[in-house]
């Protein structure tokens, strides 16, 4: 994105009361945002320039006095005659631009200034919130003691605040003073939606207390089977702890390769090998590498497929792998005498792959969630020990990497369809 | 106290109006919000900020009676004076159902949760509504707004028949449940009478800008109807409710 410079010297261009120069300048102080007519490139041509808002004062004062002392802007030189356009910018619309919400509060509590940002983040138009008190316009009686405290005392703020209308949103905000004419002082109120960061934050924390646990239990159980070893069991029992050694060791094995897999999705690191695939053949292939363990937990696994080769441009490892998570999670959640089908079903110019089951299904709640990760829709549902939570997340990466889709069809008590829809060979 | 004067405090006091208006709107929202998360700190933190709501409700109080005493308002002003007072006892009782829906989050602090919270929340969430727009149309003088907000009642008593059924069945089924449950029907009657203080302040909106005063129409819970599709509701559908 390339900068934008802007000569604040224009600030004397204004008219009191509003100094608008001043409140784009205070802004720049607070947010450091940058601020630039004219496209800056930082010398190797690359990155653009990122100038402090304590640099541009100078630089657009002597824009200015560039301009005047010659008269012409032509006349100005190298420096002066790039900025020269922009010796009086319209800075009402600046602050209509931006990004982060900006009110000018004056010392009757009542709104000098409001811009779109901040009107989109209080559902009020700019015409509607002028010269109506703060309170009135945005209902926070937190936001409205800050701009008051700033206003009666001159002390300058920032922080977070919670702000709950038809959402909970998550405000930075940041009050500061504004000299006005005959000292009568305004309060700029700058506000930034934090409420993504919020979330991403959350999801992070989230991951990491979610990948600590899933590696922690499994370790425990390594641990004590461990230590119970070295205090000299004898067989069979020792036998019956290293195969439970084993069998923890491959479930942390498992959720690694899965995390590993998964950030090298997620990050768009994961380099799909192309080449036709038979789509039909696949999955006979991965259902005949599923039969066993479908017929030790009694269900019935069948796999349907059109005769003729069903061709898809795809990373044959991969798919291999969507269809495996797909029957992996159907044969986890259905009871002993039910059935899992597998079908390859031809589209208009697309190729379904479709996965059911008739276990106990999805409650409409989850549903939107399952393809989250470390989403396990209720544990205790589930046979044997239960999945990564990860399964069902790569899937979705995969099938959304060969330019596909994935959804998921469920009520409670009748099984759930997953059907991955991926475009046919030309 | 000039005239000027008269109309500054007069505006600064329906001002303060909105400000307790909005601890008590954020009241709401936060004590159903602590009682999903059975979050006691939260909870104890709206019992400490219905000190703030008392303090508003008496500052704006005095100015109104100083305002009345002093300066003999008439016609408009009057009323509109005469709907702050009442819209006050309003919002104050508002705050004390909020600091009641906490109490009930501190008693129910060590017990498990009957269910997730789903139909609670969503009283709350209209009831909020209700009271903000009131709020809105007490701040914009818009009596037309006054008359259609009471309509979301409706919606609001629909929710409370249902929760209030749902619980009965929970009951039925497990005596165990009976304290925890009846705990929550009492969150419901609190959010629903929440929603009859909205109708309320605007019924004082119609008021003050129509000089007349009207009893605006509101739904009635009917009982019968809740015992009778208590005795309809079936085990699957208190899965979902409360």
């Amino acid at each position: 994105m390339a900068a934008i410079v802007i000569a604040v010297g224009a600030a004397a261009l204004l008219p009191p009361p509003l100094h608008l120069a001043a409140v784009i300048i205070a802004l720049f102080a607070t947010v450091a945002l940058v601020v630039t007519l004219v496209p800056a490139q930082s010398p190797d041509g690359g990155v653009p320039i990122v100038e402090s808002a304590g640099h541009m004062v100078p630089v657009a004062a002597q824009a200015v006095a560039g301009a005047t002392n010659a008269g012409t802007i032509g006349a100005a030189n190298e420096t002066t005659a790039s900025l020269a356009p922009v010796a009086e910018p319209d800075l009402t619309g600046v602050l209509a631009a931006l990004p982060v919400g900006v009110m000018v509060i004056g010392d009757d509590g009542k709104i000098r200034a409001f811009n779109a940002a901040a009107g989109e983040l209080f559902g009020v138009s700019a015409e509607r919130a002028r010269n109506r008190a703060l309170i009135e316009i945005v209902r926070n009686f937190e936001l409205d003691r800050r701009v008051t405290a700033t206003l009666r005392t001159g002390v300058e703020e920032t922080g977070e605040l919670p702000y709950s209308a038809a959402h909970e949103r998550y405000l930075q905000v940041t009050t500061r003073v504004l000299g006005g004419v005959e000292g009568r002082r305004s309060a700029l109120v700058i506000i930034a939606d934090q409420t993504r960061m919020r979330e991403l934050e959350k999801l992070r924390r989230d991951f990491v207390s979610n990948v600590s646990h899933e590696l922690r239990t499994p370790l425990t159980a390594v641990k004590l089977m461990v230590e119970t070893l070295q205090s000299g069991v004898e067989q069979p029992a020792s036998d019956e702890f290293l195969g439970s050694i084993a069998q923890e060791t491959e479930r942390m094995i498992a959720l690694v390769e899965d995390l590993l897999d998964l950030a090298r999705l997620e990050s768009g690191k994961l380099e799909l090998r192309l080449s036709t695939v038979d789509i039909g053949e696949l999955c006979q292939h991965a259902a005949q590498a599923q039969a066993r363990r479908a017929q030790t937990l009694g269900v019935a696994l069948e796999c349907s497929a059109p005769e003729a080769p069903m061709k898809i441009s795809a990373d044959r490892d991969k798919v291999y792998q969507v269809v495996v998570n797909l029957l992996d999670n159907a044969l986890r959640h259905t009871p002993s005498g039910g059935r899992v089908d597998l079908a390859v079903e031809p589209g208009d110019g697309t190729v379904d792959i479709v996965v059911s089951d008739t276990g106990g299904g999805i409650p409409s709640s989850a549903l939107p969630h399952i393809f989250e990760r470390f989403y396990v829709v209720d544990p205790a549902r589930a046979r044997g020990p239960s999945g990564t939570g990860l399964g069902l997340s790569i899937v979705k990466h995969i099938i959304e990497a060969h330019g596909g889709t994935v959804e998921a069809k469920s009520e409670l008590g009748t099984g759930a369809t997953f059907r991955c829809r991926l475009v046919a060979a030309g | 106290m000039g005239r000027e004067n008269f109309h500054r405090i007069l505006e600064e006091t329906q001002q303060d109006v909105l400000r307790m208006g909005s601890l008590v709107e954020e009241a709401i929202t936060k004590a159903v919000d602590a009682l999903a998360r059975s979050d006691v700190k939260a909870a104890e933190e709206i019992l400490r900020a219905d000190d703030y709501i008392d303090d508003l409700n008496v500052l704006i109080e005095t100015n109104c009676l100083n305002l009345l005493a002093l300066q003999q308002p008439m016609a408009s002003d009057l009323r509109t004076i005469a709907a702050m007072l009442d819209i006050i006892i309003d919002l104050e009782r508002i705050g004390d159902h909020a600091g009641d829906i906490a109490q009930i989050t501190r008693n129910l602090a060590n017990e498990p949760h009957l269910k997730p919270l789903v139909d609670i929340p969503l009283m709350a969430a209209k009831a909020r509504e209700m009271l903000r727009e009131s709020l809105d149309a007490f701040s914009h003088r818009d009596a037309q707004a006054a008359h259609d907000i009471p309509r979301k009642d409706d919606e609001v008593d629909r929710l409370y028949r249902k929760v209030f059924a749902e619980l009965i069945q929970f009951m039925a089924r497990d005596p165990k449940a009976i304290g925890r449950a009846s705990n929550l029907l009492l969150v419901a009657l609190y959010l629903e009478r929440i929603a009859d203080h909205a109708t309320n302040i605007c019924e004082r909106v119609v008021y003050m800008v129509e000089g007349v005063p009207k009893k605006l129409k509101r739904s009635v819970v009917e009982f019968a109807e809740t015992s009778r599709s208590s005795e309809e509701a079936s085990p699957a559908a208190a899965e979902g409710g409360a």
